[in-house]
């Protein structure tokens, strides 16, 4: 009994803390949000402002101005309004004279009347165009007799007055904006403390017996993910550092997304352990959580066909990922209480920070339905970031893109990794993209180990050579036998117990299979590491500085 | 004309400061929640105007009873458009709130506030029941799960009394007329569609949204499963629930055992046509919708002789309408809306570039 009451007492400490945190995160928030908010809401003022000072100066910049350039321009637009609507008429008339043409041809008759008639309508036309040219002299006449010229000085006076105002004004505005930014941040900053000094009373009284190095984010020990008598992951054991990029990659049905899944908790894992280092530093225990709440605690994840909502736009979206950092509850937001709107604002604002760093700004009224897949994939990795994640993983990131897309897309994650200080998990098919960001590989086949280190030794490892293009016997085998299930993912109970050396064979990608195979005959490791971007070179540099 | 000024002196081409009225009518089309505040006020004048009998009688009682069904719908078209979800029990929904009303107030002779608290109490209860279930069953399954589940309770309500009548219908110490039940409906409707529309704009409504798109995804990005269905099928059946009530202040008798009455399949098979006919992510769409399968009978078709004779036509046509839409508008009546809104914004830009030339 006493064993469950603290097992309760555990539980509800612990939702409190989730609460404190998330109390604690939501100020962090709106304090780096606040000064961009501000800026916007200024500028947005300022322009009214211009606005409104130009509508006054409309009546004194009119006296001021050339009236005969003024009048010429206005009326030359009229005539250029008549000349596109009668375009028509002559049209009409040209027509009508070609057919008479054309039909008295065709009788063997004289066609002089039809041009005579021709002749006659257009004449009428210009006849019609010249009245309204006259027309318009007179108005002009009349308008330069309404408003004699004036001279300038007056709206000179005017303006400069105006852009005095306008001055006054901006500073004044400037000023209560820093004044309002001041004031709300001390207030956000106090609240914040509160937070941070119930977070601590919280934190002394959880107990964690779980030990993890400083440097390591996510330990993997000793997983093993049964589906029946298919072992899919079979005692795996790895670490993922912080802020290090981790390549994930095996032939087809290696259990690579299965992984995956039972560290985001989609599955749960048969044995083994896994611990993660969450935003607050603390190890914890990813078995002890749900799917949903595993965001919570700063793993992010994407999905291999893009998994966005389609109805809705590119903005929100990514404001999908934020729906449990909203403060106010589902019944407020029922009822249309403004501070919903509020929120929103801020997150808005955020993730519009969020797209500008993926380039994506232009896209975020869009909806998410009919964008390119490219795009989409992008605005998947950017909704993985609203979460602020300490661990991205990737699933298969360039799976359908070019050649020039996944060259970006390498930039982009290594941009993600130096500007968000998160660490990338991702698994990827794409030889050229891992070999050249990855800081660390690790390679499985049929869930098990083949090798792990950095992308030349696992390049150069036996096992992994074996396993992408079979043991060197079969190497002049038809292509056709290359060709394994692609649908290998999860295969039956029977033909994955059972698998034989030449099955272990997969599509290696087209890449890097003829590196792969001149590493093999030559066995010179030097040519094969071939990197595309110069700033993966100099992280190959650096690697092999620190070996 | 218009460059000038804004070449020579810098001007913004904007003519006048836009009145204080045009901000106020701009502020007025541009928040989709004024028009749920202006259609109840006509649908009250209208009403009203009814009642008076300076417009036939028929259409308010034919309003009233397509407003209470309305009200159904919209939670059904939250239920069915934004969280994927299925149901069936939209019949058995609405018993409870009807049989709650009876016992409350014409047995137990409590106040309003009871029966409503009762009815929406229930509706909470057997709404969390259906929505755990839908954690494991999904589909047709689904369908099937609600469809016995409503026909329990309509057993359980020809078991209870079969025929139920409250004559007498008492708001905050007042009698109200059977004729005045429109207003009261009206009022209900316009505040369950602000409700609903805020539901769907706010994160609830994305993340149902997200939910029904992928339910892996829509848990990666921290959304409950459990939480969101049981959210819908609440809203869903204590919406339903209210639909009884307001059906009891309209009509004021209900027989459970009847096939062709509250209860029965056909209120919910009718209320899944008239969400599809309208479209069934937009609550403007339930609305149309309900009118279309309740309302056009009382409202349009009585006063034609024909289909006075052979009230079978309609149901006809009800049916037709469900199989075009199918077809050719998956969107409903709404994205036929949508779509012709789209097509006179191009026309009228086509017509302008005619008459003055593509630069304008």
């Amino acid at each position: 009994m006493a064993k469950i009451f603290d097992k309760l007492t555990a539980r509800l400490i612990e939702t409190r803390l989730l609460k404190a945190r998330q109390s604690r995160e939501w100020t962090d928030t709106e304090l780096s949000e606040l000064p961009v908010m501000q800026e916007r809401k200024t500028a947005s003022r300022l322009s009214a402002k211009q606005k409104s000072l130009n509508n006054r100066l409309k009546a004194s910049a009119f006296k001021a101005c050339d009236k005969e350039e003024y009048i010429d321009e206005l009326l030359s637009d009229k005539l250029r309004r008549y000349d596109v609507r009668h375009f028509m008429s002559y049209r009409a008339a040209y027509h009508s004279a070609a057919k008479a043409v054309f039909k008295a041809q065709k009788n063997g008759e004289d066609h002089d009347a039809a041009l005579d008639a021709l002749a006659q309508k257009t004449a009428a036309l210009d006849g019609k165009r010249v009245e309204y040219i006259a027309k318009l002299e007179e108005q002009k006449k009349k308008f330069l007799e309404q408003n004699p010229a004036s001279d300038d000085a007056e709206y000179q006076a005017l303006k400069e007055a105006c852009e005095k105002e306008f001055d006054e004004y901006k500073a004044e505005t400037e000023k209560r904006g820093a004044e309002y930014v001041e004031r709300r941040t001390a207030k956000l900053r106090s609240k914040r403390e509160k937070y941070e000094a119930k977070e601590k009373e919280l934190r002394a009284k959880v107990k964690s017996d779980i030990e993890l190095p400083d440097d390591v984010l996510l330990r993997v020990e000793n997983l093993k993910m049964y589906f029946g008598g298919l072992k899919a992951v079979d005692d795996l054991t790895f670490d993922v550092k912080a802020g290090e990029i981790f390549g994930l990659i095996g032939p087809n049905g290696a259990g690579k997304t299965t992984v995956f899944n039972c560290i985001t908790r989609f599955y749960n894992a048969t044995g083994g352990n896994m611990y993660f280092r969450n935003k607050d530093g603390e190890a914890i225990d990813l078995r002890r959580f749900k799917v949903h709440d595993v965001i919570l605690e700063g793993i992010s994840r994407t999905f291999q066909n893009v998994e966005l909502v389609r109805e809705i736009s590119v903005l929100e979206n990514l404001l999908v990922a934020c729906t449990r950092n909203y403060r106010s509850g589902m019944f407020v937001q029922a009822l249309g209480i403004p501070t919903v709107r509020r929120e929103d604002d801020i997150l808005k604002s955020k993730a519009m920070g969020i797209l500008k760093f993926m380039g994506l700004e232009n896209y975020a009224a869009w909806p998410a339905m009919g964008l390119p897949y490219g795009i989409l994939k992008k605005v998947e990795i950017a909704r993985a970031l609203m979460a602020n994640p300490k661990l991205i993983i990737l699933d298969e990131p360039a799976a359908g893109l070019n050649n020039t897309e996944t060259a970006a897309l390498a930039d982009t994650i290594v941009k993600i990794r130096d500007e968000f200080g998160c660490a990338v998990f991702l698994v990827e098919h794409d030889m050229s993209l891992v070999m050249s960001i990855c800081d660390r590989i690790l390679a499985i086949s049929f869930g098990k180990t083949l090798a792990i280190g950095t992308p030349r030794e696992v390049q150069s490892d036996k096992a992994v050579q074996e396993a992408y293009l079979g043991v060197s016997d079969d190497q002049d085998e038809p292509a056709a036998e290359e060709k394994t299930d692609a649908a290998e993912e999860q295969p039956d109970a029977t033909s994955g117990e059972e698998h034989d050396a030449t099955e272990e064979k997969a599509d290696a990608a087209s890449v890097e299979e003829p590196t792969e195979k001149a590493d093999k005959n030559a066995e010179s490791p030097k040519k094969t590491v071939a990197p595309k971007k110069p700033a993966a070179a100099k992280r190959a540099k650096k690697t092999k500085e620190g070996e | 004309m218009k460059g000038y000024l804004l070449k020579n002196y810098g001007l913004n081409k904007s003519p006048l400061a836009p009145s204080r009225l045009t901000l106020g009518l701009k502020r007025v089309i541009k928040n989709p929640m004024y028009y749920f505040i202006i259609f109840g006020i006509i649908m009250l004048i209208i009403g009203n105007l009814s009642v008076k009998k300076v417009l036939p009688y028929s259409l308010s009682t034919g309003l009233a009873t397509t407003f209470a069904y309305s009200i159904a719908s919209v939670g059904f078209c939250l239920l069915m458009g934004y969280s994927g979800l299925a149901s069936l029990g939209t019949g058995g929904f609405i018993g409870i709130g009807t049989y709650s009303i009876y016992y409350v107030m014409t047995v137990a002779n409590l106040p309003f506030i009871f029966a409503l608290v009762a009815a929406v109490g229930i509706a909470v209860v057997i709404g969390a029941i259906v929505g755990f279930i839908s954690l494991r069953i999904e589909g047709i399954y689904l369908c099937i799960l609600t469809l016995g589940l409503s026909e329990i309770l309509r057993n359980l309500f020809v078991v209870l009394q079969d025929t139920i009548i409250s004559s007498k219908f008492y708001l905050f110490g007042n009698s109200v007329q059977r004729s005045s039940g429109i207003f009261i409906v009206t009022v209900a409707l316009v505040i369950v569609m602000i409700i609903t529309q805020n539901i769907i704009n706010s994160p609830t409504g994305r993340a149902m949204l997200a939910m029904k798109n992928s339910t892996s995804a829509a848990q990666a990005m921290g959304v409950s499963l459990m939480k969101y269905r049981l959210t819908a099928f609440i809203i869903c059946t204590v919406y339903a629930s209210l639909t009884g009530i307001m059906l009891m202040i309209v009509i004021r008798a209900a027989q459970a055992s009847n096939s062709a009455g509250f209860y029965a399949l056909i209120t919910s098979l009718n209320i899944l046509a008239a969400v599809i006919i309208g479209g069934y992510r937009s609550v403007w769409g339930a609305v149309f919708g309900t009118f279309i399968m309740y309302g056009l009978q009382t409202v349009l078709l009585s006063r034609v002789q024909f289909f006075v004779d052979n009230p079978v036509v309609i149901t006809f046509i009800s049916g037709i309408l469900v199989i075009l839409v199918v077809m050719f508008y998956p969107g409903g009546a709404a994205q036929l809306v949508r779509e012709a809104k789209n097509g006179i914004k191009k026309l009228i830009r086509k017509i302008k570039e005619c008459r003055y030339g593509k630069d304008i």
